[in-house]
């Protein structure tokens, strides 16, 4: 199988299983206990909180909080923020701020608020997937309880000024929360050089296992719980998913370490596949040509279902999406790709291809060899594709 | 190993047996579900509903093939609602198994498994292909050659039944003893984008309640006398016999829709028997006749299939005319036509001679 979906999630790497194994099988002791065999499952869930507070460059280990998943920690973030900033203002905070390309865990939750009362103004995006921080200063005001926009975007790859966001926001007292599942790993993340309150990742998409995410807290930052209990210095309930947390230590660890090398080598990937892909007739590719994530890129297809090809390609044991794994299977156009200005029809035709620490050129040469005959086959259909 | 075979699955029995027959049979099965309707939250038992694609994916993943599910909601609605309702509001009571069968499962779907680099294209079907050549059921009450005429030569080489030899009871019995979770769902015979059945509340609501098509008028009988109100031409059928509010010693039938004057013409038993028709959109399963010849042509699912001698016209147009008058040829719903078993090909029936459009 060639796996070329690390957007969608990665292979745990065996590094980061074999951190885990034993706290799997004899490390059981629940961490809050008092007795020693909590204690080491104490330390090595805060031995993780000093490797991702490390990846993300934390001014303080406690400002790492441990969640399920990247969508509790948006959610966390989101709802958490907009009510404590709610409440602290007697209600006077009630403005939501965001973007129209951000992941559906973001999405939903502002839809949520915007049902309890909060309103929301989505900035726009040029055809890049951009947003303009000008027109952020535009509709900030005393009122803002929150903004939220993503670091990189799950689908094209473009990655936000957000250090410029999250400077507009704060100097209005707002909260500033970023989406940083897609970037987290893949591109250096500095919370206090971008200067965000809140920042969201996700383990299984850099190497760790599913079912595993976290939240920065800048400190002095605070949330209404979600999830109600002590642990995680009460901000976050429920016993820590020890081996998993672990494990997600291991694999920020195993980033930071190859950062550089690891977008050395995406780079080169990247190169090889566009080179490749663009040669194709009626492709382009999309998303910002700098500002954007080195280990994915996305391209439009015309003539062609991009849903049509994935199982074509899949039929041949390659692995690629045509859009958020969590959206397979919908028949609307993306839309990141619509608020991009993307035509819908072309949008139809969209084939994301991501890489990530196990991909090699052999794989890209193995998608672009399949890649020609299933696209001329799939546009010679009658009625079919599009 | 024989191939790549796309079954097409609905989620019920027959298609789940399907698919496990090309399994044993040796082929590489692929189970595919068509998502026909757009939106997410359709209830009822439509192609594609969540839970039938779930039932789908369920009984795959039993067989251990892969499973995929084709949105193709785009296609549905040029190829088969918008021709459904058009054929309602020209008075007309349209067939959209046929097209749906025609469009999407033997085209874009064949289209799409050739791309695929399948060599066919399986369905649950009640049908029999036999070198090439398209056969009714061993399940005669379940046979459902009726909607498959529109098969080509080039069609039939790349189509399996795999249950077509079956009887419906042995397909349960197949299905129960591979443990496969459909065994024992219901059957769907419905039009299956249709709510409730309600098809005149459909087509309102797609159309827009102010069509001619809704709107009453007089019924008549066939000299023209006065009978009644009738709510709209598009809530019947020709030979349709209840819902007319009729007091007659004699049953009243429907013989005739006249969208021009929006009357409904009624009349006895004699009135809606019809000697012969016209069919259109004709296709053959096998080289189209020249010269004319006997057949036995059905005109409505589970028609007794009649005696006629066929003509094919020089417009590509079949004349059919029937040894013994048949009830109620209805425009818009097609004829089969068969020499034994051996479904020959078909078309619309567009002109009948007594009774429908005059």
């Amino acid at each position: 199988m060639i796996y070329l979906d690390h957007n969608a999630t990665t292979p745990v790497r065996p590094e980061v299983l074999d951190a885990m194994l034993p706290f799997l099988k004899d490390g059981f002791g629940n961490p809050n206990s008092v007795y020693l065999a909590g204690q080491r499952t104490r330390k090595a869930v805060e031995d993780a909180r000093r490797q991702v507070a490390a990846l993300l460059n934390c001014k303080h280990e406690d400002e790492v909080v441990f969640t399920s998943c990247g969508s509790e920690s948006d959610v966390l973030a989101i709802s958490g923020g907009a009510w404590q900033a709610f409440d602290d203002t007697k209600g006077a905070r009630r403005r939501l701020v965001s973007s129209p390309i951000e992941h559906d865990a973001v999405r939903g939750q502002l839809t949520l608020l915007k049902r309890r009362g909060f309103e929301l103004d989505l900035l726009a995006v040029d055809r890049h997937g951009l947003v303009d921080p000008g027109s952020l200063a535009a509709v900030l005001g005393p009122q803002t309880a929150l903004v939220s926009v993503m670091h990189a975007n799950n689908e094209v790859g473009t990655i936000q000024p957000i250090a410029q966001l999250a400077a507009l926001s704060r100097a209005q007292g707002a909260l500033f929360h970023t989406d940083a599942v897609q970037s987290a790993g893949k591109v250096p993340i500095d919370v206090q050089g971008l200067g965000v309150d809140l920042l969201a990742i996700s383990g299984h998409k850099l190497n760790a296992p599913k079912g595993v995410g976290a939240l920065y807290v800048r400190r002095g930052v605070r949330l209404v719980q979600g999830i109600t209990g002590h642990q995680e210095k009460n901000r976050r309930g429920g016993t820590e998913n020890v081996a998993s947390i672990v494990g997600f230590g291991k694999a920020c660890e195993l980033a930071a370490a190859e950062l550089d090398a690891s977008a050395r080598h995406y780079e080169t990937l990247r190169a090889k596949l566009i080179g490749g892909f663009l040669q194709i007739p009626g492709t382009r590719l999309n998303g910002h040509p700098e500002e954007r994530l080195a280990n994915c890129a996305h391209f439009s297809i015309s003539g062609v279902d991009g849903h049509h090809l994935v199982v074509a390609l899949d039929l041949e044991g390659i692995c690629v999406s045509a859009g958020p794994a969590c959206s397979s299977g919908s028949s609307l156009p993306s839309h990141v790709l619509t608020a991009m200005g993307v035509d819908a029809k072309l949008a139809t035709g969209s084939l994301r291809v991501s890489f990530g620490w196990s991909s090699t050129e052999a794989d890209i040469d193995r998608l672009l060899a399949a890649l020609r005959p299933a696209i001329e086959k799939l546009r010679r259909v009658p009625a079919g594709s599009l | 190993m024989k191939g790549k075979a796309i079954v097409a699955m609905s989620g019920g029995v027959d298609s789940s047996l399907a698919a496990a027959l090309m399994a044993e049979q040796g082929w590489e099965a692929v189970g595919v579900t068509l998502k026909l309707m757009p939106r997410e939250d359709t209830g009822f038992g439509c192609c594609g509903s969540p839970a039938d694609i779930s039932d789908a994916k369920r009984v795959c993943e039993a067989l251990g093939i892969a499973h995929y599910t084709l949105n193709l909601s785009d296609i549905f609605e040029d190829k088969v609602i918008k021709p459904f309702i058009d054929a309602y509001l020209n008075a007309q009571t349209p067939n959209p198994c046929v097209e749906c069968n025609r469009s999407l499962k033997f085209g874009t779907l064949l289209g799409l498994a050739e791309a695929w680099g399948a060599s066919c294209v399986a369905t649950g079907h009640y049908a029999r292909v036999e070198e090439g050549r398209l056969y009714r059921a061993k399940d005669a009450a379940k046979d459902q050659t009726y909607f498959l005429y529109s098969l080509t030569p080039r069609e039939l080489a790349k189509v399996c039944f795999p249950i077509g030899g079956l009887e419906k009871s042995e397909v349960r019995a197949k299905a129960r003893a591979l443990g496969l979770k459909t065994a024992d769902k219901a059957e769907s015979q419905e039009i299956c984008f249709v709510p409730r059945r309600d098809y005149r509340g459909f087509l309102e609501e797609r159309a827009g309640a102010g069509r001619a098509a809704f709107s009453p008028g007089p019924i008549k009988d066939t000299a023209g006398r006065e009978l009644g109100r009738h709510e709209g031409l598009a809530s019947y059928t020709v030979g349709q016999r209840k819902g007319l509010g009729l007091t007659a010693p004699e049953p009243r039938y429907v013989v005739g829709l006249e969208p021009e004057t929006n009357t409904l013409v009624v009349g006895g038993g004699k009135d809606v028997s019809c000697p012969s028709f016209t069919a259109g959109a004709v296709s053959w399963t096998t080289a189209a006749p020249r010269e004319p010849f006997r057949a036995s042509v059905r005109i409505r699912h589970r028609h007794a299939p009649a005696e006629a001698v066929l003509t094919v016209e020089g417009s590509g147009e079949v004349g059919v005319r029937f040894d013994e008058p048949q009830r109620a040829v209805t425009p818009g719903q097609a004829a089969v036509f068969y020499r034994g078993d051996e479904v020959l090909g078909g078309g619309t029936i567009c002109r009948a001679t007594t009774g429908g459009n005059r």
